[in-house]
């Protein structure tokens, strides 16, 4: 479904990609996983439109995002969940809801705002609030609602368990594994690598702007090096 | 009508004028552009409807519409060169570009009468039509705010990349802005030629730039209100305080730096924010989820 080959990025002189190639299937979820400042979100907003690549091609479907504008990218159902939830906190969580909607332009909805309060409950008790006022969990929530919104047919989602508490993370994840059983394709960027393979078909670990690994979720969580690297101690 | 209103009257003029002009100012601010434009186009609508009246014997409104048509293109123009620019550089960029039609207003004297103004123009506006056209900018502006497009501006303005990595099209959306900022600018200003019997140049400079801000600082940038409670308020101030009426720009400087260090979103949208908070506090409190977030 989505190709990226030989992606560049730099940034006034610093090179954040140096030629990242990877693939997502439909149906797919794939985790991106690495340190800090390995180009993970750079890789995101390159694929949503908001960053332009030096070199490479990333084709969804056959089309080139690299050409089209951010807000085309999402029109055509590539929809990004920022990292550190970004929702509009002057608005409440209904309008934040609603502005998801933009994206959709002529395309069906998918489940629509139901669907959303469906798999998150918590919004609809909340849909008059400000969305400034929600917790870290709950904004994260509404910005993974917002894009679903748009009935996404990729959704990037880039750390959605940043600075959450782990019983939220759970719940976040318990989200996340609703939408893949439902055929929902993923490309999803997490620093918490346990949780990302263990949601996660396949994976690809970047480091310093370039994949150094990639496997299925089975064999990286097996590997050697990652366990080292990545999973530390932690591991059993 | 008593004398004591009647002789008030030319100040609520002069309100409803400027509101027309601060709403101008506050939408595009409301977009998320930092354009300054209001005064310029101003000037090229008051100087398009008063020529075409003056010069050309057209019927004021005719020359009014012509005015706001050309307000639009004008600020449509403008809006070209400013996509890639954003906060204080389009400031500057549009501070420029007042100065540039002043310079025009005055250089053009064949058509405008430069320096000299531009004199006979008949008073067709009076007190109940600009009450009317006041009217009906609140009621266009609440209308244009509080609809899907009213929500895009709201987005672009708090976070412009999220709202374009939702479908937002900022490009479209700031054109709007602009076309309708500029279309509102040009009328108001054609209007006010009509209310007066004379143009000069200078009218549209920097001083009135001043002004036209500071209804908005003041009032508030992002509520309905804010335009409505600035411009009254800074209108009414200097008078009620008769001796310092010719210090009316010091007294707009004063203000602006209080409003601006003590009351940050002005003074109607921070009344407005603690009405809302109360309500919210008077509610009872939804019971917490138990799931509720870090």
């Amino acid at each position: 479904m989505l190709e990226v080959s030989d992606l560049q990025v730099r940034y006034s002189g610093i090179q954040a990609l140096r030629g990242v190639s990877l693939n997502v299937g439909a149906g797919e979820v794939v985790a991106l996983i690495g340190p800090n400042g390995a180009g993970k979100s750079t890789l995101v907003n390159a694929v949503s439109g908001l960053v332009k690549p030096a070199a490479g091609r990333i084709l969804m479907e056959g089309r080139d995002l690299a050409a089209m504008d951010p807000w085309a990218v999402s029109k055509s159902g590539v929809i990004q969940v920022p990292e550190g939830r970004q929702v509009f906190p002057q608005l409440n969580v209904l309008e934040n809801l609603q502005l998801g909607e933009t994206a959709l332009q002529g395309r069906p909805p998918a489940g629509g705002l139901e669907d959303v309060y469906d798999l998150f409950p918590v919004l609809k008790e909340r849909s008059a609030q400000l969305a400034g006022s929600l917790s870290g969990g709950q904004q994260q929530m509404l910005a993974i609602g917002r894009a679903l919104m748009g009935a996404p047919r990729f959704l990037l989602l880039d750390e959605p368990s940043l600075g959450l508490a782990p019983v939220v993370i759970a719940q976040v994840f318990a989200a996340l594994r609703k939408l893949k059983s439902r055929g929902m394709t993923i490309l999803l960027i997490e620093q918490n690598v346990r949780l990302a393979l263990d949601l996660a078909d396949r994976a690809y670990i970047l480091d310093q702007g370039k994949i150094v690994l990639s496997g299925t979720s089975q064999e990286l969580a097996a590997d050697a090096s990652v366990v080292a690297h990545y999973l530390g101690v932690m591991s059993e | 009508m008593n004398a004591y209103v009647l002789g008030y009257l030319p100040l609520f003029d002069l309100f409803l004028l400027h509101l027309g002009l601060a709403y101008s100012q506050w939408l595009v601010l409301r977009s998320g552009v930092f354009s300054l434009a209001t005064v310029g186009v101003a000037g090229v609508g008051a100087y398009t409807g008063g020529v075409l009246v003056v010069t050309y014997g057209l019927p004021a409104p005719v020359a009014l519409v012509a005015a706001a048509i050309g307000g639009g293109l004008v600020s449509l123009l403008l809006a070209i060169p400013l996509a890639r620019l954003r906060g204080v550089y389009q400031a500057i960029a549009t501070v420029a570009f007042i100065q540039i039609m002043l310079s025009l207003n005055n250089y053009a004297e064949k058509i405008t009468g430069g320096a000299a103004g531009l004199n006979g123009i008949p008073k067709v506006v009076d007190t109940l039509t600009l009450a009317v056209c006041a009217l009906a900018t609140i009621y266009l502006m609440t209308a244009i705010t509080g609809s899907r497009i009213g929500r895009a501006f709201d987005a672009i303005r708090q976070n412009e990349a999220v709202a374009a990595s939702l479908g937002v099209s900022i490009e479209a959306h700031h054109r709007l802005a602009f076309i309708v900022s500029g279309a509102l600018a040009g009328f108001y200003g054609a209007l006010e030629a009509f209310h007066s019997y004379t143009l000069v140049p200078s009218q549209f400079g920097f001083p009135f730039l001043i002004a036209i801000l500071s209804y908005v600082v003041f009032g508030g940038r992002n509520t309905i209100w804010g335009p409505i409670v600035g411009t009254a308020l800074l209108i009414i101030l200097p008078e009620l305080a008769r001796p310092l009426a010719e210090a009316r720009m010091l007294v707009y400087g004063l203000l602006l730096i209080l409003t601006i260090n003590f009351l940050p979103k002005g003074v109607a949208d921070t009344l407005i924010e603690r009405i809302h908070a109360k309500r919210l506090r008077a509610k009872p409190a939804p019971a917490p989820a138990p799931t509720a977030g870090s």
